[in-house]
């Protein structure tokens, strides 16, 4: 028996060696990318100036036209990210600050994702490579559920997020390959999809009384000078439960109802995104309002 | 809880250890923490089907005592009858009964006489289509004079209730496991080290090559209207070595994970895809299913015995039945029904038995014969597959039919942003692998088996699919 626990012991020194290895590995690679994702542009980049930046969700991904504020004049940068949370809007806001942005205004899409104050698994995990290098990504983790194994086990965050961090994405970047994530100044126009769902029901929604994560970004903004501007963005006009948007007017008074300024199917590509033409009325729009000088 | 989940990585070393250092006096108590960690295992998944096991694991227990007791021929025939039908029963009200209201239902409506069928709201309790079995060939060996009863309700229990065969198998025989835990175990080094190597191995089939797999298999059957004939073929051996993979890979550490506590099992899987001929593959494929079906309804049905005619019938019976057996669906008859048609041309032949010797390969020309039988034997096997992964008959009728007529045999971009061609260089790797240990139960043992182990460790951690995990498919069977 005693050799047999030596022989357990020692594959459990390789388990680790193993592991220790990878995670040291892999975290070299992703602290060289650059071209696949906003996360990762922001993370290995250095101080930058911008007079615009978007946060949100995909609501703001695919429905704030950057180049129409740069036409302005305006050096913006659309940091929206599809599925992504406050979570991660606030995260990435406060690694700007880290990286020591110079920031005049910040739109936040604030809306539907003022329903809960949760990690988004996917879009936060490709923030996990950095854990150990960055002080804002390790105290933004401290309170999550998991931070202890994240943070302690070697390699348990690339295990567990394998489709977003794995061995996959470490091809991608080693080979060199880009996304079309920063393309456009971030703005991801969408198409009109045949058979896009065009219904949509909100009902059970309900907008959280003091999110967490909104008032993060909103006194991260306060604090470094930065103009906050806050909006709904629109859905499409077969959404059941459209009084979501008034509850969330009520709780948040500063937030802009942009919800209804476009409706038509039409300028949907699915009901709670708008297509480029839709995402133009929209920008043009937050433009005349906001950046009209 | 799974057996590559954490919380079995928790549970295992927990049982070793009190297994080997506390409860290690007497086979008596070792076989009762076996029992009550075996019970802890299959509550975890719904503790309620606890009562369901163990009221199975009684009958069997007393209808067999019964009918060794049995004094008239009548008083036996009713204690065996009690037990099969009792056994029968539950498999056909927990797994059964909505598949036949169905299926009944719709051949009235057919008929134009309207009728809507009454269905149970009843979730198949894991592990049933096992734990039925391995009751059932006990009893039927009791009747039979094969085995004597046992009277140890502890052993006994342990038999069916084994936590590393209780949920997916391999189906026990009473004449292998029960001698083993009817004496103490004593720890055996070698045994041990087989048993790691083989819950490594068992791992990799697992999580790098079964739920890999299942990503591309999947996203290739759920789309394949849009998929051209490269992506459908693909994706039938994608499907192919999931379930190898993710059946095998169970098997392989059900029996890893066994050896530690001093148990052998019946191996369950020995290379099927090496399989020369159809026959072949049935007997290196789930070998304690087909070893089940052939002793307890080919044989009793008269076996090869009695005519061709005969031998055809029973053909087709036990390959239908061990389709139905998989699930209450038409599409795993039709692959029990496909299978057995296989293996008609074999039987009219008599050369079912041809390939039972050790596959030989070497620069000659018999060699490329042997890989081209090998080759035709994999192709028709993934035909059949088909069938047994699509969600109806007709389904995968089209899918067959579009690798016919698409013709378009181009690198496709798959709906979860991967290429279809992606994975063939791991199976190529995985295959090589199993070919050249194919003499051995598993690659990772003999010598450099730390060096094999190291790049078994590290192969899964860094191919590994854990984020997208399936469950392992013979769960739900």
């Amino acid at each position: 028996m005693k050799r047999f626990l030596i022989y357990l012991v020692k594959i459990l020194f390789v388990t680790i060696f193993i592991a220790v290895v990878l995670d040291g590995l892999y975290t070299a690679i992703f602290m060289q990318s650059k071209n696949r994702g906003k996360i990762e542009a922001v993370i290995n980049s250095k101080a930058k100036n911008y007079d615009v930046v978007i946060l949100g969700s995909s609501r703001a991904n695919n429905h704030f036209v950057s180049q129409m504020f740069e036409d302005k004049g305006l050096k913006t940068f659309n940091y929206g990210m599809s599925g992504g949370h406050l979570f991660e809007a606030s995260l990435m806001l406060k690694l700007m600050i880290e990286r020591k942005y110079e920031i005049k205004n910040v739109i936040l899409e604030a809306d539907l994702n003022l329903s809960n104050d949760k990690e988004s698994d996917g879009v936060s995990a490709k923030f996990l490579p950095y854990i150990h290098n960055s002080e804002v990504i390790k105290d933004h983790f401290l309170s999550q559920e998991n931070f202890n194994q994240l943070y302690y086990i070697p390699f348990y965050r690339y295990v567990k997020y394998d489709s977003k961090i794995g061995f996959r994405e470490i091809y991608n970047i080693t080979k060199g390959e880009s996304t079309n994530a920063l393309d456009n100044q971030g703005y991801y126009p969408l198409a009109k999809h045949k058979n896009g769902n065009m219904k949509n029901n909100i009902l059970n929604l309900k907008p959280l009384p003091h999110n967490k994560y909104y008032e993060e970004i909103k006194s991260i903004c306060k604090a470094n000078n930065i103009n906050f501007i806050a909006v709904m963005t629109p859905m499409c006009e077969n959404v059941v439960g459209m009084n979501y948007f008034d509850k969330v007017k009520k709780a948040y008074p500063e937030i802009h109802n942009y919800e209804n300024v476009v409706i038509e199917n039409k300028y949907f590509s699915s009901c709670g995104h708008m297509t480029d033409a839709g995402a133009k009325i929209f920008t043009a729009r937050i433009l005349k309002d906001f950046f009209n000088k | 809880m799974f057996f590559n989940s954490l919380a079995f990585a928790i549970f295992l070393p927990i049982v070793f250890f009190l297994y080997w250092f506390v409860f290690n006096k007497t086979k008596s108590t070792q076989n009762a923490l076996l029992i009550v960690a075996s019970y802890y295992f299959y509550s975890c998944w719904d503790w309620r089907f606890l009562f369901l096991l163990v009221f199975s694991t009684f009958l069997d227990y007393y209808t067999g005592i019964q009918i060794e007791k049995g004094k008239s021929e009548q008083s036996r025939k009713f204690w065996f009858w009690l037990s099969v039908l009792v056994n029968l029963g539950f498999l056909g009200i927990f797994k059964y009964y909505n598949f036949f209201a169905t299926s009944f239902s719709e051949l009235l409506n057919s008929v134009g006489i309207q009728a809507s069928p009454i269905l149970l709201k009843v979730i198949l309790p894991v592990g049933i289509s096992f734990y039925t079995f391995h009751g059932l060939s006990y009893v039927i060996d009791i009747y039979y004079k094969r085995i004597k009863a046992e009277y140890n309700f502890v052993d006994y229990s342990l038999f069916v209730s084994y936590f590393p065969l209780l949920v997916a198998g391999p189906i026990e025989r009473a004449t292998h496991l029960l001698p083993q835990v009817k004496v103490k175990r004593e720890f055996d080094l070698e045994k041990a080290k087989e048993g790691v190597c083989q819950i490594i191995w068992g791992l990799v089939k697992k999580v790098i090559i079964a739920d890999t797999c299942a990503t591309y298999a999947n996203a290739i059957f759920d789309n394949y209207t849009s998929m051209n004939s490269f992506s459908l073929i693909l994706g039938a051996v994608y499907f192919a070595f999931q379930i190898y993979g993710d059946f095998s890979g169970y098997s392989d550490i059900a029996l890893g994970v066994s050896k530690l506590f001093g148990l052998d099992l019946l191996r369950n899987f020995n290379y099927p895809y090496f399989s020369r001929d159809i026959a072949e593959f049935w007997r290196r494929w789930h070998i304690s299913l087909s070893s089940w079906f052939r002793d307890y309804l080919y044989i009793p049905l008269g076996g090869s015995k009695g005519g061709i005619w005969m031998k055809i019938r029973n053909t087709f019976i036990i390959f239908v039945v061990s389709g139905f057996w998989h699930g209450a669906n038409w599409t795993y008859i039709t692959w029990g029904f496909i299978n057995a048609i296989y293996f008609l041309p074999l039987l009219l032949r008599n050369s079912n038995r041809n390939n039972i010797d050790e596959i030989k390969v070497t620069w000659n020309l018999d060699s490329v014969k042997v890989i081209v039988s090998i080759l035709t034997t994999f192709l028709i096997t993934c035909v059949a597959w088909v069938f047994f992964r699509a969600r109806t008959i007709s389904d995968a009728v089209l899918y067959l039919k579009r690798i016919v007529t698409n013709r378009d045999f181009a690198f496709q971009f798959l709906e979860n942003d991967r290429y279809n061609y992606e994975l063939l260089l791991m199976i190529g790797i995985f295959v090589l692998v199993e070919w050249n240990n194919r003499t051995k139960v598993e690659p990772l043992s003999g010598k450099n088996s730390m060096l094999k182990i190291a790049l078994a460790i590290l192969a899964i951690m860094a191919f590994g699919t854990f984020s997208d995990y399936k469950e392992f498919i013979y769960f739900q069977f």
